[in-house]
């Protein structure tokens, strides 16, 4: 394999026996420089842009947490951790944690799965193979709006295509947004729609690092195709689907549009339905920050206790997926 | 291939974005003329009127921009907290003018400014909307109100053996809302499959507002509890939810826009804005809609008004303009271009508005109808959560409706809600 | 820049020339041999249709919504034709919103993010991946952590950080805040962990390479499947991106596009087909990158790593 020309000098050092010149001494104090410089400086860009704009807001939000602070108002008094406490002790928050698990739950393994298969599928030699790949980006080029009324078309209750399937296979209506576990699938599948595609991609070039070789001894071992993915692609891109897996942790933990637009524009769009049936904790965050006074403390408190949600059921996901054997 | 490609994209991209980015616009020029921002949720029928007002005022620039509803009313409270942003007029729509009116600091005192001579010019529960609690601030300008009538399907009403000319419908429950339920129980007996209006929400705040105490006190304490209004209102809705006449539906989803024309229910509460949308989105429906009046004689559902951030650097020049955007000559030219309802009585005598009528609806005479409504509307104090407490109240209703509660749990629920505020 | 010769994968024509026993049954070989030329049965057809069906409706649909006017969406059952309207919508929203500026400055928003997250993200992604050094454990997990807190509620203390920078109301508000993402690193960071094999860098070093040739000649072109894939992916955020330009952005001509389609707002009453018309109108420049692009973007996805 080549690498592009080096300068002569360098080259020549390792060859060269003998005491190094003094130019290869600098040389020398240079590369280990280099060595021990570098990975700093390659991750410094990150921080330092983190540094000035992500920091600052996480801040900020941490000292707002401990006080009293409405957004409009001047007066801002400290509290300490009564924000905290009242949030614990509130049971529209754990209604929203178990919502947010819930939907979290219901989106994630079916879109991953699918994404799996989908990925897979992906690989082989198709008739029309781009516009099957570009296709997957469709939903993420989709615009919000389209989205909210196609859903809503389709969920309806009374003229919901979904509804109009099932009454006539002879299942009842279901009213999608009034019960707990309806509502949670109907925005379970707003959020897989999306971020299928997504994550179908990320699998794709993972796999692509897969050499051929490993599935042509598998071949003539008599694999099927399933069996090839699940024995061999999966263990092999086994990095890709745990950073999958906790990066749809985060973000599930704090999905926000879907539910607010399935909730619709008056006050079950915040409130996540009457009973909150669908409530997640973002929608309860931006219930306190943007209503009820704008009691922007106690939504900083929310904002930071959802952080310890998130870190929990993230590493906790990351114990779980782990396990997936790495060897082939 | 190489990566520069992507190098050469960055630094030039970058290059473009400074370039393209520019400076913050000033809103003073050298010449000395001033630039007004204007920031709206939708299309107030301003155009020409900014044109008018710039060509007799040479030294005046006027910019508008609009955004979505909500995200509006978000953006205004962000800046508004954080000091810049704003624009130098902005509306506010009715629903959220009680957020602001408990933070008067944070805009202009439009009294200093000389608001004080306009009084009498506004309905008088518009004017006291914007005024602080303590009634030493005025912080906006009424633009248009919502004047509330009730819509009704001719043709339910006739199969229920219900009179169908306005004016008898109208006399079924001039009085009160109990006789508008009362007509609703005599409805389901006649019917069969037809819900008697939409949702419960908009009934029970027209009720709520029409009492003479709504939810708070003038010391800011709420009387959810202790105010009779309140419960005889909460009864009322429920025996009509519990006797079925609510189709349970949402506002702006797809099946309340088909029920339009679909006729799945034979009432529902129609403001000036209202018909319009009806008109627009039931072609096919013409002539099967009606408008009476709305029971209890008043009501109001929307309107807005222009306030003035403190942020704002030329408060003199805004309220000259706002002065004159929501004076009574503008409001009719506004009125005449997008049909929004003045605030103005003393237009409501004008043959343009007290003629208006809707060929969609039979011809009924909406201008009389609306102008009606609108001064019929007592004054009514409104606390600092307002909103927050009606929505709790709308919740409880609505889990009613849902079938997820009984009424008494839905009721301890709002009670133990309303603890929290 | 030479990538790894390929040598061991198998080319674009036949399969390889081990063969099954001739014993094996017709319809066994048929189906071997599918296999070997990696061709896809009809199921998987029908299923990637499927897929590409359900992710393309929604467009579809603003199409026939925009096409006709507000009643199409209240119609039982909702129409799925185009109507005639959508010349007199497209004309309303050029119009009503200032689309061309809005068009350009979308487009210099979303390439410059692009263009940085990647290239940052693929060098951080380097460091963590391949390079040793100490704390690196921690600090990919500090680089994970700033993705867990909310940023629903950081829009106000940044708006307060960009009055303090006067950047309020510049493209550079938009553009600074998005100029790297801890999702970019720690996507890099994983899949170079397994892309990029260690042998490579060792052989580099050997040669006498510095780090940074090393990134150049090497990290770059094994990176390419992933950064493709995460210039994709950031670019449709970006272009996407609305809540925070909408408060950051006052002045018409410096909207982007999500923000200047806002515009398109009828205070109660929203004519839906319009905004659809804008949302449509906004999305054909991606869908034109896409076509364009599509090809080149794919390549880029399905090269494989400079791996045997």
């Amino acid at each position: 394999m080549a690498i592009a020309t080096e300068p002569p000098e360098a080259r020549g050092r390792a060859a060269a026996p003998g005491r190094p010149s003094p130019a290869g001494r600098w040389r020398d104090r240079l590369y280990r420089l280099d060595l021990k410089a570098s990975p700093f400086l390659y991750i410094a860009p990150f921080f330092v842009l983190f540094a000035a704009f992500g920091l600052f807001p996480l801040a900020f939000t941490a000292w707002v947490s401990v006080h009293d602070w409405s957004l409009l108002s001047d007066e801002q008094s400290f509290v300490g951790l009564d924000n905290y406490t009242a949030l614990l002790t509130d049971p529209y928050f754990w209604n929203a944690l178990g919502n947010t698990v819930s939907i979290l739950a219901l989106s994630t393994v079916p879109q991953l799965l699918a994404a799996l298969l989908l990925a897979h599928l992906l690989t082989m030699r198709l008739r029309g193979q781009t516009f099957f790949r570009m296709g997957m980006l469709l939903p993420n080029v989709a615009s919000v709006v389209a989205v909210a009324v196609i859903f809503s078309q389709l969920f309806g209750r009374d003229f919901g295509l979904i509804n109009w399937v099932l009454e006539s296979l002879g299942a009842g209506r279901i009213d999608w947004q009034t019960g707990k576990a309806s509502s949670h699938v109907a925005i379970a599948v707003m959020v897989a729609w999306k971020w299928t595609g997504y994550n179908t991609l990320i699998y794709l070039a993972a796999m692509q690092a897969v050499p051929r070789d490993v599935y042509e001894a598998a071949l003539l071992d008599g694999a099927s195709r399933l069996q090839q993915l699940f024995r061999i692609t999966v263990p092999m891109i086994r990095p890709t689907i745990v950073f999958t897996v906790i990066v749809s942790t985060i973000y599930g933990l704090q999905i926000f549009a879907e539910p607010q637009l399935f909730g619709g524009a008056g006050p079950n769009g915040v409130t996540g339905g009457a009973s909150r049936q669908f409530q997640t904790l973002t929608l309860y965050l931006y219930e306190h920050a943007f209503n009820r006074g704008f009691e922007f403390g106690y939504a900083s408190a929310v904002a930071w206790t959802m952080f310890a949600v998130i870190v929990l059921i993230a590493l906790l996901n990351y114990l779980f997926i782990r396990r997936i054997r790495s060897d082939s | 291939m190489t990566r520069k490609p992507f190098r050469t994209a960055l630094a030039a991209g970058t290059a473009a974005a400074m370039v393209a980015a520019g400076a913050a616009c000033s809103s003073e020029a050298d010449d000395g003329t001033v630039t007004l921002t204007v920031a709206l949720f939708g299309d107030f029928g301003f155009g020409p009127l900014y044109e008018e007002y710039m060509e007799a005022n040479p030294d005046i620039k006027i910019e508008e921009r609009i955004s979505e509803f909500a995200d509006h009313h978000t953006n205004l409270t962000t800046h508004l907290a954080t000091g810049s942003g704003a624009a130098d007029i902005e509306a506010v729509e009715v629903g959220y003018i009680s957020q602001y009116t408990p933070s008067p600091e944070r805009f202009h005192n439009l009294f200093d400014l000389g608001a004080e001579e306009l009084e009498g010019q506004w309905l008088d529960w518009k004017w006291q909307q914007a005024l602080s609690s303590d009634g030493e601030a005025l912080i906006g300008l009424g633009t248009d109100v919502g004047g509330m009538a009730m819509c009704y399907r001719k043709d339910l009403f006739e199969a229920a053996g219900l009179p169908v000319e306005r004016d008898q419908v109208s006399a079924l429950w001039a009085d009160s809302w109990s006789d508008y339920v009362e007509v609703g129980h005599q409805y389901l007996e006649a019917t069969d499959g037809s819900y008697y209006f939409e949702s419960s929400g908009n009934m029970f705040r027209a009720m709520v507002e029409q009492a003479e105490q709504g939810v708070y006190d003038r010391d800011n304490n709420i009387v959810v509890e202790s105010n009779p209004a309140i419960g005889e209102a909460w009864d009322l809705t429920v025996e009509a939810i519990e006797a079925g006449m609510s189709n349970g539906l949402e506002a702006w989803t797809p099946e309340w826009n088909a029920s339009f024309s679909e006729g799945t229910f034979a009432t529902i509460i129609c403001p000036a804005w209202m018909t319009s949308y009806i008109e627009t989105n039931a072609p096919d429906a013409a002539g099967l809609w009606d408008v009476a009046s709305v029971p209890g004689g008043a009501g109001n559902m929307g309107g807005s008004h222009l306030v003035l951030p403190a942020q704002g650097e030329h408060a003199e020049e805004a309220y000259a303009l706002i002065e004159w955007l929501t004076a009574p000559e503008q409001q009719l030219k506004v009125f005449e271009q997008t049909g929004n309802f003045p605030s103005t009585p003393e237009l409501y005598e004008d043959p343009a508005l007290t003629g208006l009528t809707k060929p969609y609806f039979n011809d009924a005479p909406v201008g009389e109808i609306f102008t009606a409504a609108a001064q019929a509307v007592q004054p009514q104090y409104q606390g600092p959560l307002q909103g927050d407490v009606l929505a709790t109240l709308g919740q409880g209703l609505g889990r009613i409706e849902d079938g997820a509660q009984s009424p008494d749990e839905a009721w301890a629920q709002v009670m133990s809600d309303l603890e929290s505020f | 820049m030479t990538t790894a010769t390929t040598a061991e994968r198998p080319t674009a024509a036949g399969p390889s020339d081990r063969r099954p026993p001739a014993a094996v049954s017709a319809r066994k070989r048929r189906a071997y041999l599918r296999l070997m030329r990696n061709r896809p049965g009809r199921l998987a057809y029908l299923t990637l249709v499927a897929v590409l069906f359900f992710s393309a409706f929604p467009l579809y649909y603003s199409v026939v919504v925009a096409s006709r006017d507000n009643s199409a969406l209240g119609q039982i059952p909702p129409p799925v034709l185009p109507g005639a309207n959508l010349v007199e919508n497209v004309e309303r929203v050029f119009t009503t919103v200032p689309f061309d500026a809005a068009l350009i400055n979308s487009v210099v928003v979303s390439l410059t993010v692009t263009a940085s997250v990647v290239f940052f993200s693929t060098l951080a992604g380097f460091a963590f991946a391949k390079l040793e050094f100490k704390a690196s454990k921690v600090l990919l997990v500090a680089v994970v952590a700033t993705m867990m807190v909310p940023v629903q509620l950081g829009v106000i203390p940044l708006y307060m950080l960009m009055i303090d920078l006067e950047w309020t109301d510049t493209l550079w508000a938009v553009i600074a805040p998005g100029l790297v993402n801890a999702f970019g690193v720690f996507f890099m960071t994983q899949y170079l962990r397994g892309a990029l094999p260690g042998e490579l860098i060792e052989a580099a070093r050997v040669d006498g390479a510095s780090t940074f040739r090393i990134f150049w000649q090497v990290v770059l072109p094994a990176a390419r499947p992933a950064a493709v894939v995460l210039g994709v992916l950031t670019f449709l955020t970006a272009w996407n991106d609305y809540f925070w330009p909408l408060i950051v952005l006052s002045s018409p001509e410096n909207y982007t596009v999500q923000v200047a389609l806002s515009t398109l707002a009828g205070g109660y009453v929203t004519d839906q087909s319009l905004v659809l018309t804008g949302t449509m109108l906004a999305t054909l420049p991606l869908l034109a990158v896409f076509a364009l692009l599509g090809k080149y973007m794919i390549s880029g996805i399905m090269q494989g790593a400079v791996k045997g």
